[in-house]
């Protein structure tokens, strides 16, 4: 009884007994989300407006004598003549380690049951992006895990990779995938005691989601206990439009968190199509004129001003990085629409999908031809980078002859071997989903098809034997990957060693 | 229903005109209201709403609100005057109202900018705290 006075009496003493100033303002106008407050003279853009009853608003059109403002949450007992006032702070979200393995809304607060997030750390929501003076290049690779994706479209830290494709042609499951391959990287190094390993945490923002969807990713990052090193940032699609406008900044101001201390973060924002639209929403709600498409003229900044803030920091800056795979759904293919030529051309690169690719069996569905990383290269793991700058070209080669070959003219024996090993190239880079692939087995598996060891496997059997490579590498020549870990680069002894270990497995291989 | 564009520009240029020294001057308002009735133009009414609104909030930024619990005397009431003057660097008209809700102390409100020092307010705050 005694704690609770004392508790009494120091809230007692800290509440102000000076009259301070407030600036308030009286609701004019409400409807979908969006109240029209006459006064709040003091209102500053993106200022947190109190409704009272824990209701919080955001101030986002200042005018002569009204202040537009979305309501974040249930927006059910505002009424017209409703007093509210400034709270003279931005919208800021908890940020800091104590969100890892947590789902959380566009504000922050716990969706999970867990509990209350144990954090002391606020980032505002909107924060200007680190300049050129803090940023360095791109040079330490993200590890996707995926073959295809690692050889052919290297991402690195710090990157913006743009993630594009029809409705379910396996999006999310690129950036599900790259979530857990890291958080085997990150159990891998931590279990080894490896200090030299920068772990990469994962923010994953779904915007306008199903609920089911939203449900069913986080059931896979359990499953395969990648929850751990994951936040979680969920606007459904039965939020309100102004919680899912916020969602990707509170994911990016927790990501900044990371980078700012010079950790290394990985966002993915899971729409930005739908994020666009929740925009469009507000805006028109808001009054804003309204351009291409009715998006609001600033359609472009909203994602250029969301994607710069992913960046890698220099040493003085404290070396952290922050890389975003932003997401866009195309409508039948359609990369020349408005938003998705936006967030193109903001990006650093992109993964395209197709459904063709897709319904052909071709899994993950990446056009090889359309994808592209502009910067990745130049962090890409060297064994890797030594052996996938031909891959691309064979692929390119193979995709041209198959084009030709189609008018069934008789071919020579070189067009042959080529289309033979295309073929067989297109097969390897098949890959189930929630199955990431380490770098060194990748390197040795296209290691092996370039010099011809996969020649008379036949097509259909291609995935069987490399399944069966995959788990002969790393069963039976543990050492050998780890070399290729712990050098990087292939020198002469490396592939002979390789070559030893690849001609034994075939000796071994019955299909 | 919103105001038409038109009418609110036609008020905003009828109120920025009946300004004398930086300070609306009411026989200008009263003036531009007589003529515009006059010559009854499109959306008269608009145009008078609108009108009507930029005055209220002008009004209302010059003048304070002053609530009390009881009666102030006259020497309080000029000191309190005459400190909001001071505060805001303007001419302020000030309106003494009794609440007997506040309980105790002074609530001024002026323009948007509301100064509570009244004893339900501090309560209110405290209750918001616990």
């Amino acid at each position: 009884m005694a704690n609770i006075l004392q508790e009494i009496e120091k809230q007692i003493a800290g509440a102000k007994t000076g009259v301070a100033r407030q600036n308030v303002g009286v609701v004019r106008e409400i409807s979908d989300g969006v109240a029209r407050i006459e006064g709040l003279s003091d209102a500053m853009l993106n200022e947190m407006i109190d409704f009272g009853n824990n209701v919080m608003g955001l101030a986002l059109n200042l005018e002569e004598t009204e202040v537009g403002a979305v309501i974040l949450g249930d927006y059910i007992g505002i009424k017209e003549g409703t007093e509210c006032r400034t709270t003279g702070r931005l919208l800021s979200v908890p940020v800091g380690k104590a969100l890892l393995g947590r789902v959380v809304d566009s504000l922050g607060r716990p969706l999970d049951g867990k509990g209350p997030i144990q954090t002391d750390t606020f980032y505002p929501v909107e924060k200007i992006a680190p300049g050129i003076i803090k940023r360095r290049s791109v040079s330490q690779p993200v590890q996707t895990g995926i073959m295809a994706v690692d050889a052919m479209i290297p991402i690195g830290r710090g990157q913006r990779e743009l993630i594009i494709g029809d409705r379910s042609t396996g999006k999310t499951t690129i950036c599900i995938d790259t979530i857990i391959n890291n958080a085997r990287l990150n159990r891998a190094a931590e279990q080894a005691g490896d200090k030299n390993y920068r772990p990469l945490y994962s923010i994953y923002v779904a915007v306008g989601q199903k609920q089911s969807n939203i449900a069913r990713v986080i059931g896979v990052l359990e499953e395969n206990g990648a929850m751990p090193y994951t936040i979680i940032v969920a606007a459904a699609a039965s939020d309100n439009a102004a919680n899912q406008y916020l969602a990707p900044f509170s994911g990016a101001a927790m990501g900044e968190w990371f980078m700012d201390n010079g950790m290394d973060a990985l966002i993915i924002y899971d729409d930005l199509s739908k994020h666009a639209v929740a925009y469009r929403q507000v805006s028109l709600i808001l009054k804003r004129p309204s351009g291409r498409e009715a998006y609001p003229g600033d359609v472009f900044y909203l994602h250029s001003r969301l994607l710069e803030r992913a960046a890698r920091l220099s040493e003085q800056a404290g070396n952290g990085s922050l890389t975003a795979l932003p997401i866009i759904e195309t409508q039948l293919g359609d990369v020349s629409a408005y938003i998705p030529t936006n967030v193109i051309s903001i990006t650093d690169g992109q993964i395209y999908l197709e459904t063709d690719l897709f319904y052909q069996g071709v899994r993950p569905a990446i056009s090889v031809g359309l994808s592209v990383s502009r910067v990745g290269s130049a962090a890409q793991v060297k064994a890797m980078k030594q052996i996938a700058g031909r891959i691309k070209g064979d692929l390119a080669q193979f995709r041209e002859l198959a084009a030709f070959a189609q008018f069934g003219s008789d071919l020579d024996a070189k067009t042959q071997a080529q289309l033979e090993r295309g073929k067989r190239i297109v097969e390897l880079f098949k890959q189930n989903q929630y199955n990431p692939q380490p770098v060194e087995v990748q390197t040795v598996v296209l290691w092996a098809v370039q010099n011809a060891f996969f020649d008379d496997v036949a097509v259909d059997k291609i995935k069987d034997c490399q399944a069966r490579m995959s788990d002969y590498l790393m069963s039976r020549k543990p050492e050998l990957m780890a070399k290729i870990v712990k050098e990087k680069a292939l020198n002469d002894a490396l592939i002979a060693e390789i070559k030893v270990a690849v001609t034994e497995f075939k000796q071994t291989y019955r299909s | 229903m919103t105001t038409p564009r038109e009418a609110r520009r036609i008020a905003r240029a009828l109120f920025r005109e009946s300004f004398t020294d930086g300070r609306l001057d009411e026989a200008k308002v009263r003036q531009a209201i007589q003529q515009l009735a006059a010559a009854k133009p499109r959306m008269l009414v608009a145009i008078l709403k609108s009108c009507e609104r930029l005055v209220r909030l002008e009004v209302e930024r010059n003048t304070a609100r002053v609530e009390s619990a009881a009666e102030l005397d006259a020497g309080l009431r000029e000191r309190l005057t005459a400190q909001l003057q001071k505060i805001y660097r303007r001419p302020v008209a000030a309106e003494f109202r009794v609440n007997p809700e506040l309980l105790g102390g002074v609530r001024v409100r002026i323009g948007s900018d509301v100064w509570d020092g009244s004893v339900s307010g501090r309560l209110s705050e405290l209750s918001a705290a616990l």
